[in-house]
């Protein structure tokens, strides 16, 4: 196959492990592997919005191809499709037509209905409101509230990515609304309500990703995956605490 | 273990599986999700009971939580996160950080501090945990690797 094409396969292969969250160091890996697959050699260079691949052929000629990811949501699935899929070209080098086919499918793998997801946000926040000594009353108020945050969520990042925004009006939304709730029904305690709440807006795939990008010694990835945590969580918390400081006097 | 402390095993489980849920994760490998957040926790527990220290206690169930993923991602051949990320939601620390944030809308800075540099403490050693077990494996992988094929 010629290098053009495989760099072609490489790069839609890294974009969609990029795009859904997995690791700087398991995208060049695969891109390394897909190429060398092929029997070519090439290199890679992951950050965590874009990646760049050259790949040299026997002729000494370099193909090389950049690619900016914006997307960028959270999506095991797909990773581990790619995973497997480049595990098995590693075996048997599918014909180009073939792999970009395979790769179409991984590209449109089935995701978990807005129903399903809505649900498990909903079930998410009353499994940790309970886990946090909250009663089964707390438990409801927060399932319902992270139903419309969930659904905020979605719709914001329809949009676009405004990340800092989605995560402010969260934030503050959850605080108001617990503390609205909270002083009309003394029996429910609001800070139980919130904790639950919260535990879904956790940027647990940044934190743990820029961990493990920092020991693969990706540190432009991995800072700035913590970067990216940090200012989720501080602009969760900024919400919060202004909700809590502008409605504590009213309610 | 309490009946009380029984029941938070029961609710990690299920705790780590919707969160799982909301990361698309491949719909055969629920199972070990939850397990590696019950696991995570009644290792946060048993620590817990003894030594009273949360700071402590989180450190040992994130490595419990990092030894786990890193076995089984070796066992099944996925991605070792998919069980990971699930597995640190009971760990999170999220009751004290919250507290530290009401503090702060309460204009009780000393307070506000205090919790505040608790909640960090347990989420670095959640890091430190997973930094920790994630070394090692790659460590023994690497010397494995050495043995068998002579080149890493």
């Amino acid at each position: 196959m010629e290098a053009k094409k495989v760099a072609e396969i490489a790069t839609s292969a890294g974009e969609i492990l990029l795009s859904n969250g997995a690791e700087a160091y398991r995208v060049e890996e695969t891109i390394k592997k897909i190429c060398s697959s092929y029997g070519f050699n090439g290199e890679c260079i992951s950050t965590s919005t874009g990646i760049f691949i050259s790949i040299s052929d026997q002729e000494g000629e370099f193909v090389t191809s950049v690619k900016r990811i914006n997307l960028r949501r959270v999506d095991l699935y797909r990773v581990e499709l790619i995973n497997s899929f480049s595990r098995g070209l590693a075996e048997n080098p599918l014909p180009y037509e073939e792999a970009k086919n395979k790769l179409r499918e991984i590209y449109n793998a089935p995701n978990f209905s807005l129903g399903i997801r809505l649900l498990a946000a909903g079930l998410t926040a009353f499994s940790y409101a309970i886990f946090f000594n909250g009663g089964i009353l707390d438990a409801l108020v927060s399932l319902l509230i992270s139903f419309g945050i969930y659904l905020l969520l979605e719709y914001i990042s329809k949009i676009g990515s405004f990340q800092f925004l989605e995560y402010y009006l969260s934030g503050f939304i959850i605080g108001a609304v617990s503390l609205a709730i909270g002083s009309f029904f003394p029996q429910i305690n609001k800070d139980n309500v919130i904790t639950g709440a919260i535990i879904v807006l956790l940027p647990g795939v940044a934190l743990t990703n820029g961990i493990k990008d920092l020991l693969y010694g990706d540190y432009v990835s991995g800072f700035a995956k913590l970067g990216e945590a940090i200012l989720i969580i501080v602009a969760m918390s900024v919400g919060i605490v202004t909700a809590l400081s502008i409605f504590m006097k009213w309610f | 273990m309490s009946t009380v402390q029984l029941l938070q095993v029961v609710i990690a489980f299920f705790g780590s599986i919707f969160p799982a849920v909301l990361f698309n994760i491949d719909r055969k490998k629920i199972g070990w999700a939850g397990l590696s957040g019950a696991l995570g926790w009644s290792a946060y527990l048993l620590v817990f009971n003894v030594t009273q220290n949360a700071i402590a206690s989180t450190f040992v169930g994130a490595v419990v939580v990092g030894c786990y993923s890193e076995s089984l991602a070796r066992k099944l051949k996925t991605p070792a996160f998919e069980f990971l990320i699930p597995g640190i939601f009971p760990l999170v620390p999220g009751f004290t950080a919250y507290t530290a944030l009401r503090y702060i809308a309460e204009n009780n800075m000393s307070q506000a501090l205090s919790k505040g540099v608790l909640a960090l403490a347990v989420g670095g050693s959640i890091g430190f945990g997973i930094m920790l077990s994630t070394t090692i494996f790659k460590f023994f992988t690497k010397l494995k690797n050495i043995r068998l094929y002579g080149k890493s």
